[in-house]
């Protein structure tokens, strides 16, 4: 259990500083911007504590704000989908439920779940933090178009991460 | 009593939920409209420090190109000089005026944080107060405007980038002084909107843009870029796209320019609203 505890915040400050030092400066064309530190959140344990989530996203959120001059953005947008994780987490259940020892980890229930899992994550995090950004609607369609693309390309190194931590 | 506590103990995540959703919506909007500045340059206390020291890093192996660009600019002002030395052997009245009255003052400084791909783009400079930075200070590199002085810190300050939705400036089309309104629509890191050229106007693709030396801020003649693309959507005024000098993304070093006479200027400009 400690070792779960020292792992998640590992996690933690492994991915605040690869997104602060690596991907804030990875800008394709204007439309992409990957926000992989969202896989923080992906993988806490099935049985954290609804109000630790919720603050360990606010906090997650919060440190990346500091680091990218976006004050609050961010944050919201982690403690959104912390909010609707336990939801979507009961809505997605294998039919025999999460066993009690296992992770949300392709490696336990097979990659099928893992990506519905992980697309209605990131997909609802890029969306909150890019309309935020705007924070208005007009331009909506070049909006959707960088939620889209950002959305793959995190998805996509999310995905990489994990098929490389199977095999470990 | 019992059955609030009750209540709210039920509801906990719930609540907690929308306590947290508010706190980050307040952080946001005070910092979209008033407070920006002061919340960034708070931010910037905390991480001031590590962008410095990765600054530092950064400009080190850029070093050469940093060079490359400064012997560049030094021929250019060595040109000038050799130009100016010419016309002062035969009018020598003026210039000793021009001399006596200088209008701005330059001063150098490092970007130690940028950012081009959001809507709202800042940058971080290593100078504050303690060097005689203020407020609306304009910014640019050698090759062309960079931004605008928005806050002040005692050693950093924060410059309002031409890539940022907030930003307007006065150029004007160098081959025939048409005046319009520069902006940026978030879009795309190289391209800014010029618009207010009205459409009698000949222009063509290629054409320089330079700052027209209206807004107190920019001195006139800062090359902003060249025409990418133009057409006439509205009938009245072109839609003109202008392909940025600066390279936003590999900026390192920039000039602050102070206007001396910048306080006159206004105070005149103050008059002649009221009436």
């Amino acid at each position: 259990m400690i070792r779960g505890v020292y792992q998640h915040v590992f996690n933690f400050v492994g991915l605040v500083l690869l997104q602060v030092l690596i991907l804030n400066n990875v800008e394709l064309s204007g439309y992409i911007n990957p926000y992989f530190y969202l896989l923080f959140i992906l993988l806490l344990p099935f049985e954290t504590p609804k109000w630790l989530m919720l603050a360990l996203a606010f906090s997650l959120g919060i440190t990346i704000d500091l680091f990218s001059n976006t004050l609050g953005m961010h944050a919201f947008a982690c403690v959104l989908v912390a909010f609707f994780r336990p939801y979507l987490l009961k809505l997605i259940a294998p039919r025999e439920g999460y066993d009690s020892g296992t992770e949300p980890r392709i490696k336990y229930f097979g990659l099928e779940w893992f990506m519905k899992y992980a697309v209605i994550m990131v997909v609802t995090h890029h969306f909150a933090l890019f309309f935020i950004e705007t924070f208005k609607f007009h331009q909506f369609f070049s909006t959707m178009l960088r939620v889209i693309l950002s959305s793959m390309f995190t998805l996509v190194i999310i995905l990489l991460s994990q098929l490389f931590m199977v095999k470990r | 009593m019992r059955n609030l506590l009750k209540l709210l103990y039920a509801y906990n995540f719930l609540i907690l939920f929308i306590v947290l959703e508010g706190f980050a919506l307040v952080l946001i909007i005070q910092n979209n409209q008033f407070h920006r500045a002061k919340f960034v340059q708070f931010a910037q206390g905390v991480s001031g420090n590590l962008f410095g020291k990765i600054t530092n890093f950064k400009a080190y192996v850029s070093l050469k190109e940093a060079n490359l660009v400064l012997a560049n600019e030094n021929a250019n002002l060595r040109n000038q000089l050799a130009s100016l030395q010419r016309v002062e052997k035969t009018r020598k009245d003026s210039l000793v005026d021009i001399i006596y009255k200088q209008r701005y003052t330059f001063m150098s400084a490092r970007i130690i944080n940028n950012t081009v791909g959001k809507q709202y783009n800042y940058i971080t400079l290593n100078k504050g107060l303690k060097d005689g930075v203020i407020q609306d200070m304009a910014v640019i590199s050698p090759s062309g405007i960079v931004g605008i002085v928005e806050g002040v810190s005692e050693n950093y300050s924060t410059v309002l980038s031409v890539l940022n939705r907030n930003f307007k400036v006065s150029a004007k089309i160098k081959k025939n002084s048409y005046f319009g309104t520069l902006s940026w629509n978030g879009l795309n890191s190289e391209i800014c909107q010029l618009s207010d050229i009205p459409y009698h106007v000949k222009i063509s693709k290629g054409d320089t843009i330079i700052t027209s030396g209206f807004s107190s801020v920019f001195p006139e003649g800062v090359k902003v870029g060249i025409i990418h693309e133009f057409d006439l959507k509205d009938g009245n005024f072109y839609s003109i796209k202008v392909k940025l000098s600066s390279d936003f993304r590999s900026l390192n070093y920039v000039t602050l320019v102070d206007n001396l006479e910048k306080g006159e200027q206004l105070k005149h400009e103050k008059i002649a609203e009221h009436d």
